[in-house]
């Protein structure tokens, strides 16, 4: 009688082991299995990077370790389901953990952001020294008329107020624009508030932004524009660039664009492979691509010439600015015959010279707090 | 290669389990030895030979001192078999501090050394080590099979950030072990928890301790939250990791011994120790503190035993002042507890954990700091001295953004889930849940941590310096 429930007992037991093996085992063998397997993706759409390949094996990279290494990132990048696995980790670390940030993207009031934080001296100085060598080199002789203006990010709007991190903006503001004494400083912070930015994208959206334009013309060629524009939609969703950062499930954004008789007839001319090529003020092939703000002037460039046949002022602009600038230029090409835009993130600012031929253009430099307070980009 | 990573869980893992479940028993010493060697050579390719000489030069020391155990010659072979190892130990490990602390004190130039450190030396130096001397002293009979050797001492699970594993504590079990379902489900239930400490756990407020690290703002909060994050932290990475080799050993049929045991709710510092990393206090204590003459000598030679074992203690876990003196820093509460404190520690209800807690935090941060100036700051900061205030916006939000975490680590890190779980499991319904939810929970466990692994950045281990 006494043995039955020993028996059940191991019964159990074994069961309960089993179970476990069988359980775990699948689990681990099938994930590893699928490793092994599985052919390699070359591109991440959410995170918008190009995937680690297998490393080149051979025994110098054995014996220096380099295989191993890249091995281990390239098992990273490659692994099974990996979108869903990093949403599982979005969802756990929120949803399980408490945690209010994921890889330092938060989401509040429908928005989704990055925490900038702390502000960094060193970054702000090394961006002031940029515009200063800038100004050194090419508009201080030529006698320029020189403006600044600092697009504030999300986060001023968003972080203090929901208990994030958040940089003392004030102080920035104020030690900028000492420090680029060199140029005019125009406030813009005054004509935005959260609802002129992407939900799920750092940029602000261009149909909110008509009155910062105008308002940066009054200042700098004392009338400003009234074009009424068009706004019209893109026909796709916009995912923006936390999207696929925070890795969670959120509703996309919609993309619209402004449109008028002169934005049509600008003509538009990039510089980025050092010959002229033809380009437009929207550039439609670049909505289905991996991020579809850069239909502004083709996103990344580093120097595009918009001339506007209808203005005959014969007043130029050159522009110094990061991706917010992209959606802001087309909306002052009213003010000028030619703009020049540049972005020294990706042409060195020493080259420019052989490139731009500076005579006295006005000359405004517009970057976002994000590049400042991180200029190391800025060459 | 890092057992919470995916290269080792993958990749390397599934392939020695399906290898060493195959070949015939006689080979599977063999096929932990070979997994072993590749599974060092992938961070250290350059020093699996060292350790193969390493493993070697004990080999044939402990034939030697077998040969000759009651003889001179086997005193003769076993000093040889000491001094080799502390050399490669001291010239790995040690060299450039001896020779940073002699430039300091002559004024002289002698160029450092800058040997990158072998992972693990100081483990499996150890391993070969208490070999030698246990078959000198005749408590283990020589192994004259080098596979099995050297498949004790390299073995991957215990191999880079321990336990140390002594060869008499695994002895019978490198000649004939068991393997069954019971095993390997323990062994699967160990090592989930180990890595979901680790993952979950450490990682998570080692990143704290960073964001700390990092800050322009520290303030008192800041200094606080540090200070309980980083105990918390080492306890998890440290006991997560022996957690996993524990684990890995009952899937390959080896017991190894515990190495923490809830240490954080001792009421003593001589308590704290007997719970915090068992195998290394146990190893000092064998082969150091007893042979030294332990506390059967005269008061004044006790405290010297005592002062020796610490001062070795902590230069065991670094070459820095700022670990000698955490070893040291033990020797004070020690004679303190022995000769005055422990009878009240003893009766105390709450002040001893209290004593225990603050004492231990202010340790690790000195065994954290750079430099003992940074300890200095780090410990003034916690009585509002050199502070950015009180708190902050930034403090407040990653005390918030933590907090959670720490909850779990602080219950964690106390025998009440323990306690729960075997109250469920004394239950009949109770067993029944546990039963079929145990699967489910340590699949859906291993998954999150896989997510973490995949799209995680911050995961090194503390031990692996050591």
């Amino acid at each position: 009688m006494k043995s039955k429930p020993v028996n059940e007992e191991k019964r159990f037991i074994f069961h309960r082991n089993f179970v476990l093996v069988l359980v775990m085992g699948v689990v681990l063998f099938g994930l590893s299995v699928y490793c092994w397997l599985k052919p390699e993706d070359k591109f991440s759409e959410s995170e918008r990077r190009v995937l680690k390949s297998f490393p080149k094996l051979t025994a110098e990279t054995i014996i220096n370790g380099k295989f191993m290494k890249e091995f281990e990132d390239y098992s990273v990048d490659q692994f099974p389901f990996r979108e869903e696995f990093r949403t599982l980790k979005a969802y756990a670390s929120y949803g399980l953990l408490g945690k209010k940030d994921n890889n330092g993207i938060y989401m509040t009031e429908g928005h989704l952001s990055k925490i900038e934080y702390p502000m960094q001296i060193s970054m702000l100085d090394n961006a002031a020294i940029r515009m200063e060598e800038i100004y050194n080199l090419y508009l201080r002789d030529e006698n320029s008329k020189c403006y600044f203006s600092i697009v504030p990010d999300k986060n001023f709007y968003l972080a203090k107020e929901n208990g994030y991190p958040a940089m003392d903006y004030d102080n920035l503001f104020s030690y900028m624009k000492e420090k680029v004494d060199f140029a005019k400083y125009i406030d813009i912070t005054g004509l935005l508030d959260l609802q002129d930015y992407y939900k799920t994208d750092t940029h602000w959206r261009q149909e909110e932004i008509v009155d910062v334009a105008q308002f940066l013309q009054k200042e700098m060629v004392g009338v400003s524009s009234d074009t009424k524009y068009e706004v019209k939609e893109v026909p796709v969703p916009f995912y923006g660039v936390y999207c696929g950062q925070s890795a969670l499930s959120v509703e996309p954004d919609k993309l619209y664009y402004l449109e008028s008789e002169a934005l049509r007839d600008c003509i538009v001319t990039s510089y980025d492979t050092g010959k002229p090529l033809p380009t437009n003020i929207y550039n439609m092939e670049k909505v289905l691509g991996h991020d579809a703000y850069e239909m502004f002037l083709s996103g990344t460039s580093a120097l595009q010439v918009i001339e506007n046949p209808k203005v005959e002022n014969q007043k130029e602009l050159i522009v110094f600015r990061d991706s917010f600038g992209s959606s802001l230029v087309p909306l002052l090409v009213d003010g000028y015959s030619k703009i020049t835009v540049i972005d020294i993130r990706y042409v060195q600012s020493k080259m420019l010279g052989n490139l731009v031929d500076f005579h006295g253009q006005d000359t405004l430099f517009i970057y976002s707090t994000i590049i400042l307070n991180n200029s190391m980009s800025l060459r | 290669m890092l057992f919470s990573s995916i290269p080792f869980l993958f990749y390397f893992l599934p392939v020695v389990l399906i290898i060493y479940f195959l070949v015939p028993y006689s080979l599977k010493n063999a096929v932990l030895l070979l997994s072993s060697l590749f599974f060092y050579g992938w961070g250290e390719s350059k020093y699996v030979f060292l350790m193969l000489v390493v493993i070697a030069v004990g080999y044939v020391l402990g034939l030697l001192i077998g040969k000759y155990r009651n003889q001179k010659a086997g005193k003769i072979f076993l000093v040889l078999a000491v001094v080799i190892d502390i050399a490669v130990l001291g010239y790995f490990k040690y060299a450039d501090f001896f020779i940073s602390n002699f430039n300091a004190v002559t004024g002289m130039q002698v160029p450092l050394l800058k040997i990158a450190l072998p992972i693990g030396i100081s483990f499996f130096i150890f391993q070969i080590l208490s070999y030698d001397i246990d078959v000198y002293r005749g408590q283990v009979a020589v192994q004259k099979n080098p596979i099995t050797l050297a498949a004790y001492v390299a073995m991957f699970p215990q191999l880079i950030a321990g336990p140390i594993v002594r060869y008499i504590d695994v002895e019978k079990q490198l000649r004939k072990r068991e393997h069954n379902p019971e095993l390997v489900a323990g062994g699967i239930r160990r090592f989930m928890i180990g890595l979901g400490k680790k993952i979950l756990l450490a990682n998570l407020l080692g990143e704290c301790c960073a964001v700390f690290r990092e800050s322009s703002e520290k303030t008192n909060l800041f200094f606080w939250m540090y200070g309980i994050a980083y105990m918390l932290h080492i306890y998890f990475d440290f006991s997560g990791y022996s957690d996993m080799a524990i684990g890995l050993g009952k899937i390959f049929g080896f017991h190894f011994m515990e190495n923490f045991n809830y240490p954080y709710i001792s009421k003593s510092i001589t308590e704290f120790w007997r719970r915090w990393h068992i195998s290394l206090g146990s190893w000092f204590r064998d082969y150091v503190y007893i042979p030294l003459g332990g506390n059967r000598v005269s008061k004044g030679r006790w405290i010297f035993n005592i002062f020796m074992v610490w001062f070795l203690t902590g230069f065991w876990h670094g070459a820095a002042w700022n670990f000698i003196i955490w070893g040291l820093y033990f020797v004070v509460f020690l004679l303190l507890e022995k000769f005055w404190l422990g009878k009240y520690l003893e009766r105390a209800k709450v002040w001893n954990h209290i004593y225990v807690l603050f004492f231990i935090m202010i340790s690790f941060m000195i065994f954290d700091a750079v430099s003992m100036q940074e300890a200095g700051k780090n410990i003034a900061g916690l009585f509002g001295i050199g502070t950015e205030g009180f708190v902050s916006m930034e403090s407040i939000y990653y005390l918030k953004n933590y907090l959670l975490i720490f909850l779990m680590a602080i219950i964690g890190a106390t025998p009440l889930p323990k306690k729960i779980y075997e109250k469920i499991m004394n239950v009949p319904a109770g067993r029944k849940v546990v039963n079929v939810m145990e699967p489910i929970f340590l699949a859906g466990l291993f998954l999150i941590i896989t997510a973490f692994l995949v799209d995680g950045s911050f995961n090194p281990f503390l031990y692996f310096r050591f």
